[in-house]
């Protein structure tokens, strides 16, 4: 077999961070976010993620996410495949935005056999380490079948778990049906949220954020030895940093903190942390 | 009735007597039982739990005529341990158990016999409480029991050596504030061994053909047809409660007394020829105030309240508390313990139990109470949550009756306890855990929060340094009392001081009765200037006594 040349589309969802983009010569498609009757791109300049954190708790309506039209998707992924044998496109889940379709649409003047398009069923860097593990597969084998194997197994292995300072974000956003239900309507509640195949749940109803911050560690915990982890975090750089420390022995070298997108970011809301660690079974 | 004075064998039936002598004595005593407040706190209801243990015990024999002493007591211990309410009850029920044990059998007993079951009694008594207490009712027991053993062998007469024995009940009473240094700060003797001197008392009264007044109703009426129970006897309904001050003079108390007694029910009229405080229930409020203004003397102070519309109140707040109210879940269900609607809800709509007892403080629900909520849900499997040390026990009881369920109990000593424990509930009900390890995540989460109380004191003692006067605000913590004053919010404030709430992040306050959200807010307002880097939380709780229970976590 020979060996492929191959390179990845995601979007902006992901949160990759710049310099590994870079690095595995990922393409990032931006998707929209619209708030206070504007659409503003997702590309760390028309819109810079902390002071989009700050800006909305004071915004009047819900900030939405909307997919990139299909000639930005098909621009990128056109480029993608102009230096490559092979292109993977990696998406946020299609339960949650149109950015799958319009990729899949984007996509479509690319020769079937030259173009696999892969629903990631994650969100932020949780659907980031699958292009980031794809990339370094692809550079090491040349094979197609390979990289998109390696995508399920980190897929497979990785969690995403948020911890909420505020149900307030979740409330507003309507999305997670059980955040309207009873629990939390006469006491507050810090939730943690299990994101898994496109569906947000919760995972535990926590009183104080303190607690849900040890709860986070003790969940990040269970999946070691760990391979790789991200943390993420809502405007609460501190905040993070803090849960790496707590971390302790488990935190793989060149873990990553990242302020998340606004995607994941307007449901959590402000003073939101996560971890997204991959478990080292994802190699077997 | 004549009882042979010289008797030397006790039957089925002179035990029934006994017993109905006992708590007759009790019934008659037991507010003074209640008024032994060991600490200032309205938990004035020892005499209270113990009548109405004693009550349900002589409900089972009421209707028995049985001449086996051992069957009879049989039949005491299993209603006592039905009806037993509280700490001294629980015990009280314990005693008779164990003396009913020892009598199996038997179809009467001697003095001998008497002393073995004294023996047994005391044993029992002591085996149920964890870590037994002396200075309280098991002193008290075990004091009388050893003079019982010790004079059997001499004395035949059952009235000599019940002699004997309420003489050695009453000296240990006495050395209970050298036992138990709570009670001697306090200035009391111990209340539940108070209230078992009643029963031996009414005993010996009446093997000795003393006067012992029995109440008409001290047959407790079954709890499933309270409704029934409620109904007035009168054809008018229960009409007025009307009370008033006199002001006047040469006023004669006697005669007003006897007036106002004729004109009503539950006549209550003291005072002197200057000033003269008048209650009764009437029918017509218009009648003893017409009277009082007819003597020419001022009146004041005039409170008439429709005791009618306030049962029809209690009934339809009873009855649709009662329907219904807890949450329907699948797998284990939790049965608890709360006052207050704001509590009820926050405990079967935001947590998710399954029923809420009402109780607490001041009412501490029976083992029969907790049975009578587990038939009423359909799950099999089963957590009690009694939320106050003085209803562990109960709880327990009633896990250990439990025929058809399988029921654990996690012992929350406080709401915000219980309310830390609903919180692992919810998030460990979801996944495929068992019984066993639900009750161990509860049990484990009790600790997560400090439990800060506030109330208002019934007696001014000094506690630990904190002197403490009638009708101010108290503080404790976890259980313990720390603060003191008449302002409300400096007592919260020391309070929370003292639970070095600075160092911790959340603050929740439910504001009970009385209280409003708008107080609460400003209640908040003031300790945000120690508290600043705390987050608060208000909650209306609705609770009784308490202004305020605050959790920190």
């Amino acid at each position: 077999m020979t060996f492929k040349k191959i390179r990845f589309v995601t979007d902006s969802v992901a949160d990759i961070p710049a310099d590994l983009a870079e690095k595995w010569q990922i393409k990032i498609v931006p998707c929209y976010v619209n708030y206070d009757g504007e659409s503003h791109l997702d590309d760390g300049k028309d819109l810079v993620r902390g002071e989009f954190f700050r800006k909305l708790p004071s915004m009047r309506t819900m900030p939405t996410t909307a997919a990139p039209s299909v000639g930005i998707t098909e621009k990128a992924i056109t480029e993608a495949a102009q230096d490559a044998d092979h292109v993977v496109i990696v998406t946020t889940p299609a339960k949650l935005s149109g950015i799958y379709n319009a990729m899949r649409l984007g996509a479509s003047n690319i020769p079937p056999e030259k173009v696999s398009l892969v629903d990631s069923g994650m969100v932020t860097m949780a659907l980031g380490w699958q292009v980031i593990v794809g990339a370094e597969v692809a550079a090491e084998t040349g094979d197609v079948q390979k990289v998109l194997d390696a995508i399920q197994r980190v897929r497979d292995n990785e969690k995403l778990y948020a911890g909420l300072a505020t149900m307030e974000f979740l409330r507003r956003g309507g999305r997670v049906g059980w955040a309207a239900a009873s629990i939390g309507a006469l006491l507050q509640i810090k939730p943690i949220l299990n994101v898994k195949d496109g569906e947000v749940t919760p995972l535990a109803r926590i009183r104080t954020f303190g607690k849900a911050v040890e709860k986070l560690v003790e969940l990040t915990r269970e999946q070691a030895p760990l391979d790789r982890l991200a943390i993420i975090h809502a405007n609460n750089l501190s905040g993070a940093e803090d849960l790496k420390r707590q971390l302790g022995d488990v935190v793989p070298e060149n873990t990553i903190i990242i302020e998340v997108g606004p995607t994941l970011g307007v449901h959590i809301g402000p003073g939101a942390l996560g971890v997204i660690p991959v478990s080292k079974s994802w190699r077997q | 009735m004549i009882i042979e004075v010289k008797k030397q064998i006790c039957d089925g039936h002179l035990y029934k007597w006994l017993i109905a002598a006992g708590l007759a004595w009790l019934e008659h005593n037991h507010e003074r039982v209640n008024q032994l407040n060991v600490f200032p706190v309205p938990d004035g209801d020892t005499g209270t739990n113990m009548l109405l243990t004693m009550k349900r015990a002589y409900e089972e024999i009421a209707n028995l005529n049985e001449p086996h002493v051992g069957i009879v007591s049989e039949a005491v211990a299993r209603g006592a341990l039905m009806g037993a309410r509280g700490n001294s009850g629980v015990i009280l029920s314990q005693l008779l158990r164990g003396f009913a044990q020892r009598l199996h059998g038997h179809e009467n007993f001697d003095a001998y016999l008497f002393s073995e079951a004294c023996k047994s009694a005391v044993d029992m008594a002591y085996k149920a409480v964890i870590t037994p207490v002396e200075g309280t009712i098991l002193t008290v027991a075990r004091l009388a029991k050893d003079t019982v053993v010790e004079k059997a062998t001499q004395e035949s007469s059952l009235l000599e050596l019940l002699t004997l024995m309420v003489n050695a009940a009453y000296d240990a009473l006495q050395k209970t504030p050298d036992l138990l240094p709570v009670l001697k700060k306090a200035g009391v003797v111990d209340s539940g061994g108070q209230g078992f001197v009643f029963i031996l008392e009414g005993m010996l009264r009446l093997l000795r053909g003393e006067v012992v007044t029995m109440a008409r109703d001290s047959v407790l009426a079954n709890g499933e047809h309270w409704q029934d129970a409620l109904v007035p006897e009168d054809e008018e309904g229960y009409g007025y409660d009307v009370q008033f001050l006199m002001y006047g003079k040469d006023m004669d108390v006697n005669v007003v007394r006897a007036t106002i007694d004729a004109m009503g029910w539950s006549t209550l009229v003291v005072g002197d020829d200057k000033l003269i405080k008048v209650h009764v229930h009437v029918h017509d409020p218009g009648k003893p105030i017409s009277y009082a203004i007819g003597l020419g003397v001022a009146i004041d102070d005039v409170v008439v309240e429709n005791m009618q519309m306030q049962y029809q109140g209690y009934v339809e707040e009873r009855i649709g508390r009662e329907a219904g109210t807890g949450a329907d879940v699948d797998g284990v269900a939790v049965v608890t313990v709360a006052s207050g609607d704001g509590m009820r809800k926050l405990f079967t709509q935001d947590l998710q139990a399954a029923h809420v007892v009402s109780g607490g403080q001041t009412m501490n629900p029976s083992a029969e109470d907790f049975l009578a909520a587990i038939d009423k849900i359909p799950n099999k499997e089963i957590i009690l949550l009694p939320n106050n040390k003085n209803i562990i026990m109960a709880a327990r009881q009633a896990a250990s009756l439990a025929r058809d369920n399988q029921v654990r109990v996690v012992p929350s000593r406080s709401i915000q306890q219980g309310i830390a424990a609903m919180f692992a509930y919810v998030n460990t009900r979801e996944t495929d855990v068992s019984l066993d390890e639900i009750t161990q995540a509860m049990t484990n989460a009790l600790n997560n929060v400090i439990s800060a109380d506030v109330t208002n004191a019934t007696r001014s003692v000094e506690f630990d340094g904190v002197a403490v006067e009638e009708g101010h605000f108290i503080g404790l913590l976890d259980g313990t009392l720390v603060a003191a004053g008449d302002e409300l919010f400096e007592v919260v404030g020391q309070l929370l001081r003292k639970a070095n709430a600075s160092e911790k992040e959340l603050i929740t306050l439910y504001y009970g009765a009385g209280q409003d959200e708008a107080q609460a807010r400003a209640l908040v307002d003031y300790l945000i200037h120690d508290f600043g880097s705390q987050e608060f939380e208000v909650v209306a709780g609705g609770q009784p006594l308490y202004p305020y229970i605050i959790s920190i976590e």
